[in-house]
């Protein structure tokens, strides 16, 4: 306690949201040099935690996280060391630790965690792959004749469920799978685009989903499994095509086709809450907002860079998207303002192909980039949490996923890798 | 009478015994009285009887005579000291004045006849006189003529040359001698005309004046036997009577026979009156009013007045301009401390640099470490006088009593002194000119985002040098040819391999189609141009119909056969499998292939085919026409204009411009490069950009001229492709030395305003270099801000 006492002091009032952390709104007397892990030690003295039960505490004044001493945060700012100085503290969010990675024969495009366990894995080696709880390959859908480059989770009861995998190959699968008797099957086909899947959304009730593609188009589905081909204006097939085509596939057909991109869409994604809410952006630097019940744009947010990435978190309200370089930009889709970038997120050395919201926390969410890495960010923090190495050298990474306390990332160098996140559920009342 | 006249004309105060200081005046005076001497024949008419002097003269009169034979050696005598003493003087105005009565006649005359009136006016004149004569001459002008001129002149008649001078009327009651009768009027003629007369001549009234009697000898002898004073008579033959003479009258007479001044009360030898001395006189010299000509404008003055003025007329003389005011001068106190102010400096001034203040090391008595070494005193000893830096050594003294005089003080002083005054004291205006607002205003790189500026993505498989990239219209495939006889195909966004073609040739140059409607490939390798069909890329229905568009041209079999140039072929079927369509052989190792914007036609370069370098291909008749009959020059490049039917072939110095439709030469670009490597045509079609082996990469505007609008010289090798951006105004160059250069050229719709370039990016060592060769080819992104290189590294690399 002698070491507090030395050097200048300022009065710290500590809040908190964070009940089960709350301390008394006292101002208390800390030396000015303290930092995080002072003030740190300071609310688990208070708290009376020892040993075990110490947790980690991280300190935001005025929103923003605080990563010097308190007597240079008040420099910078220009504070007066006088005045009372109110301290908001959360729990650290810990480390993610890598929990294993799993080899493919091929890049790794597109992964998907379900929320129930099991991951959804596709590969430039056309196949999707299923992995359970275990992290065990229990099933390779073997259907597409190109690279996987979206999957999409339907439905997962334990060992059945169906899935959704967009390739280059321009169609949409939809699989039914069933792990007790190792069985797999097409559902239905979907066809339509033109150009390459890039993206597939599920909407929240389940009953519609939506496609990006590098034709420009976003188509909407819905998962009703046809019982009967749609029709569909049939093109004359080569000799070399009918040899490979499956012929018993039943075919569905788009309820709805967007076409207002200018380039290829290369992110679709729903509001989870407002079912017709459909958040899209593509190669002509547009993040489009539609209301999919009219089938029209309703807002338009441009900037100058391609959009690779769209996530959509409900508890931030905010939709990030990764660009063409190695910004992240936080969007608010409800301001009708076409370019007024809410916040970005830069650290990235390459362009970042893949964010993901965290699923409980409004703050944090993590992405992935060309340069290899995944990057867990705190908005409120000026720079990234974590930066977490995917694999090898700077392979690129693909696709990742966050879902609960689980990272998902597949890449370049064949691997998905899984991290162990902390779940925010408990950070964050708000 | 005869005598008072004689007396009227001398000068009543005759200034002889002021000789030196009116020297000039009085012996011209004496000259004149000599001719006046000699004219006056008033004393020839005075017939003085001396015959009976004789007793006379021993009677009485001995006094005068002696004191005339005294008194005449003496006027002789200073007479001729007069002379002497004039001519040791030697004044400079007495010789003026000597010669000029010597030469002048008339003038002189009347100079000095004006004398005695006015001397000094006169002497001004003759200064005067001499001085126009020098004028007229071609003299100087004395600048100050004009100011004397305003002087008033004497009037013309004073100069006239014979004045009579009437005689002083003495104003008593029997002074006028007008008065006497029977004055004769004859005048002065021999009297004997009148001898045969009874008169003698006329009086005033016009009668005659009869000859008084006269008696004969003897009553003369007579008569002055008994007239004691008859020889005091003198006979008047105008009146032709005896008159007998006064004692003063005789006194006179017996004066000027003796050669003395006739008025005996004058003394010629009068103490000298002082007219010019030292003493300040308050009053003036004379009381004399001021003569009438001197307020009369003077002829003569008048007369060389017109002189002047008609040399003016004539331009001997050149006269002031009007309005000319003669400086006035300035006099200031030159002693004077109290008042002296330092004068403003000239502008010019320079003040002379100040001598350096002495440090300590110039000191008696400097501290140790100031001292020289042995080693730096030897060092300053080799150096030359010039290069010290220091023209002394420090040296100590114990006291500043030992110190010796200081050797080079005076040459020092000098060469300062030499310094001061050999410094050219010309003030150099230096230009106060920012460099930087010189350099001309070009936007900021940050303003002209965007533009790649970092490498994203690498497209890793080849196994040989990329010769050539290419960007299919939708952006998402990119197909590299390399030397390793494959042409590879990727996917933009990932960098994924999608697809490899194995060819038998080093694969020069790939192309896509530009048609959205049929995806083709044209690859160039060795003596063939492959069309591929990459089947899996593109949907069903559009592989179909580029299936349909390649095949359709194999119905036309005979113009096949008929040109020998290029001969299209079926592939083989595993080549089929492959993708490949249809082959084109040509004759010679094609170079290069491109494609018209509609996707039917494309252009191939083989240099080596002399006359037949260039074909062009239609896809859909295949057909191939050979646009030259001759080409000139070694072709490097073709290019179909963006959007007019124009055709660009680049041989190795010069771009030409064809016109297809019509068949002819447009315009020829005169690159001044040694050898072009590579060309590109602006989107828009009025500009294009060139790069060659020299380093140097020219930007034609084809509107504005032949020659470069702007040569770039950035690269430090041989640039090997150039490119321009499809929707961005964007070009890029890459060089051997590995780098790729990124310029903004933004072309204006406006056709006044020139193309603006600003380099923005240097992209350095994109790609190692391998025996001598970078980067081999850079392409852009159709839809995005990307750039494509490819490099003898056996990479492919995208920037944004």
């Amino acid at each position: 306690m002698d070491a507090l006492i030395e050097g200048p002091q300022v009065q710290v009032r500590f809040v908190t949201q964070q009940r089960q952390y709350a301390i008394p709104e006292t101002a208390i007397q800390t030396p000015a040099r303290l930092r995080r892990y002072g003030l740190s030690q300071i609310i688990n003295l208070v708290l009376q935690n020892e040993g075990e039960t110490q947790r980690p505490f991280d300190f935001l004044i005025d929103g923003e996280f605080l990563r010097t001493s308190l007597a240079e945060y008040l420099e910078e700012k220009g504070m007066s060391t006088e005045n009372v100085l109110t301290i908001e503290y959360v729990e650290s969010m810990l480390p993610p630790t890598p929990l294993s990675s799993y080899e493919h024969d091929d890049w790794v495009s597109a992964v998907q965690a379900h929320p129930a366990g099991g991951f959804l894995t596709g590969s430039y080696d056309n196949h999707v792959r299923l992995w359970n709880k275990q992290a065990e390959c229990t099933q390779i859908l073997t259907g597409h004749s190109g690279a996987i480059k979206a999957v999409q989770w339907l439905t997962s009861d334990g060992d059945s469920g169906s899935i959704l995998s967009g390739a280059l190959d321009r169609s949409i699968l939809a699989w039914e799978y069933n792990l007790s008797d190792n069985s797999h099957s097409v559902l239905y086909e979907c066809r339509g685009h033109t150009g390459g899947v890039e993206s597939i959304a599920l909407n929240a009730t389940g009953d519609q989903f939506a496609s990006g593609s590098a034709d420009a188009t976003i188509k909407i589905w819905t998962t009703v499994i046809p019982t009967v081909s749609d029709h569909i204006e049939e093109v004359t097939e080569t000799r070399k095509k009918r040899k490979t085509v499956k012929e018993d596939r039943i075919l569905k057909a788009p309820i709805a086709t967007l076409s207002v991109h200018t380039g290829p869409v290369s992110a679709v994604v729903f509001n989870p809450i407002s079912q017709e809410t459909l958040y899209s952006g593509g190669w002509d630097h547009s993040v489009r907002v539609w209301d999919i019940e009219n089938n029209v744009n309703t807002t338009t947010k441009n900037c100058e860079k391609v959009v690779h990435c769209l996530d959509y978190s409900q508890h931030a309200g905010l939709l990030a998207s990764g660009h063409a370089d190695p910004v992240i930009r936080l969007w608010d889709p409800r301001t009708e303002d076409s370019s007024v970038v809410k916040q970005t997120l830069s650290g990235h050395q390459n362009w970042v192909t893949s964010v993901s919201w965290s699923p409980s926390s409004s703050y944090m969410l993590a992405s992935g980039s060309y340069d290899g890495q995944i990057k867990v960010w705190d908005i409120r923090a000026k720079g990234a949490l974590y930066t977490l190495s995917h694999g090898k050298g700077s392979k690129k990474v693909f696709s990742i996923d966050w879902s609960n306390d689980i990272l998902l990332s597949g890449g370049e160098d064949n691997q998905m890798k899984i991290h162990k996140m902390q779940d925010m559920a408990s950070h964050d009342d708000a | 009478m005869p005598i008072s006249r004689k007396k009227a004309a001398k000068p009543a105060p005759a200034p002889a015994p002021a000789k030196k200081a009116v020297a000039p005046k009085s012996k011209k005076r004496t000259v004149q009285e000599a001719q006046r001497d000699e004219s006056d024949d008033e004393f020839g008419q005075v017939a003085i009887d001396m015959n009976s002097d004789d007793e006379e003269d021993m009677d009485g009169d001995d006094e005068s005579d002696d004191a005339e034979a005294d008194e005449f050696p003496e006027d002789d005598a200073e007479e001729g000291q007069d002379m002497s003493a004039a001519d040791i003087e030697e004044d400079e105005d007495e010789e003026d004045e000597d010669s000029e009565g010597s030469y002048m006649d008339g003038d002189s005359l009347v100079d000095s006849q004006e004398e005695n009136d006015d001397d000094e006016e006169l002497e001004e004149d003759d200064e005067e006189g001499s001085d126009f004569d020098d004028l007229i001459n071609g003299g100087d002008i004395d600048p100050n003529f004009g100011h004397n001129l305003n002087e008033p002149l004497a009037p013309e008649s004073d100069y006239n040359p014979i004045k009579r001078e009437y005689p002083e009327i003495d104003p008593i009651y029997d002074s006028d001698s007008s008065t006497e009768e029977n004055e004769n009027t004859v005048g002065n003629i021999p009297m004997h005309w009148y001898d045969d007369y009874p008169h003698i001549g006329y009086d005033v009234d016009g009668k005659k004046i009869m000859r008084p009697a006269t008696g004969d000898e003897l009553d003369k002898f007579l008569s002055t036997m008994d007239d004691p004073d008859s020889w005091l008579s003198a006979h008047n033959y105008k009146e032709g009577q005896d008159i007998k003479l006064t004692s003063e009258e005789l006194e006179i007479i017996r004066r000027l026979e003796g050669n003395r001044i006739p008025d005996a009360d004058y003394n010629p030898y009068e103490d000298q009156v002082e007219f010019f001395t030292s003493k300040t006189e308050i009053m003036p010299l004379s009381a004399a009013p001021e003569p009438k000509r001197r307020f009369i404008p003077s002829k003569h003055e008048a007369k060389r007045i017109m002189k002047i003025v008609r040399a003016i007329r004539d331009g001997r003389i050149v006269p002031r301009k009007s309005g000319y005011v003669p400086p006035k001068p300035k006099y200031y106190n030159l002693w004077n401390d109290a008042e002296d102010k330092p004068r403003e400096e000239h502008v010019m001034h320079i003040t002379a640099p100040k001598m350096k203040l002495p440090t300590h090391d110039e000191s008696y008595n400097p501290p140790a470490e100031y001292l020289p070494t042995e080693q730096e005193i030897q060092e300053w000893n080799e150096l030359d006088k010039e290069d010290r830096p220091k023209n002394y050594l420090p040296q100590k003294y114990n006291a500043l009593r030992n110190v010796p005089g200081y050797g080079q003080f005076i040459q020092e002083r000098f060469e300062r002194c030499l310094d001061l005054y050999l410094a050219p004291r010309v003030r150099k205006n230096r230009l106060n000119i920012d460099p930087e607002s010189l350099i001309p205003k070009l936007p900021s790189p940050r303003d002209l985002q965007p533009f790649p500026t970092r490498m994203a993505i690498e497209y890793l498989g080849h196994e040989g040098r990329v010769r050539s990239i290419s960007v299919d219209p939708s952006g998402l495939w990119l197909a590299s040819g390399s030397e390793d006889k494959t042409v590879r195909v990727w996917e933009v966004a990932t960098g994924r391999c999608m697809a490899t073609y194995v060819v038998d040739e080093l694969v020069t140059s790939v192309s896509w189609g530009p048609n959205k409607e049929v995806a083709v490939l044209a690859v160039a390798c060795g003596y063939k141009v492959g069309l591929i069909l990459p089947e899996k890329l593109f949907s069903p229905e559009l592989t179909l119909h580029s299936e349909e568009y390649l095949k359709a041209g194999f119905a036309n079999v005979s113009s096949t056969e008929a040109n020998a140039k290029a001969q299209w072929k079926q592939p083989t079927p595993a080549e089929f499998d492959q993708g490949v369509r249809v082959w084109v052989h040509l004759q010679k190792p094609v170079k290069q292939v491109t494609w018209h914007r509609k996707g039917d036609y494309f252009a191939t370069v083989a240099p080596d085919a002399n006359n037949s370098a260039v074909l062009i291909h239609q896809l859909t008749k295949h057909q191939t026409q050979q646009p030259f009959k001759k080409t000139k020059g070694a072709v490097q490049r073709v290019m179909f204009h963006p959007s007019k039917p124009m055709f660009f072939v680049a041989t190795q110095r010069y771009v030409r411009q064809y016109n297809l439709q019509r068949q002819e030469l447009v315009k020829t670009m005169m690159t001044g490069v040694q050898w072009i490597s590579s060309l590109d045509v602006h989107p828009a079609g009025d500009n294009l950009i060139i790069g060659s082996y020299d380093k140097r990469l020219c930007w034609f505007d084809l509107d504005l001229s032949s020659k470069p609008y702007k040569t770039l010289r950035y690269h430090a090798q041989a640039i090997r492709s150039v490119a321009y951006h499809k929707r961005y105004p964007l070009f890029a160059s890459c060089a051997d030395d590995g780098n790729v250069q990124i310029f903004h050229g933004m072309v204006y719709n406006d056709l006044l305003q020139n193309p603006l370039i600003v380099p923005v990016k240097i992209l350095k060592n994109v790609h190692q270099r391998v025996q001598a060769l970078g980067a081999l080819c850079v392409e852009w992104h159709p839809t995005q801000p990307w750039l494509i290189s490819s490099g003898a590294d056996h990479t492919i690399k995208l920037f944004s």
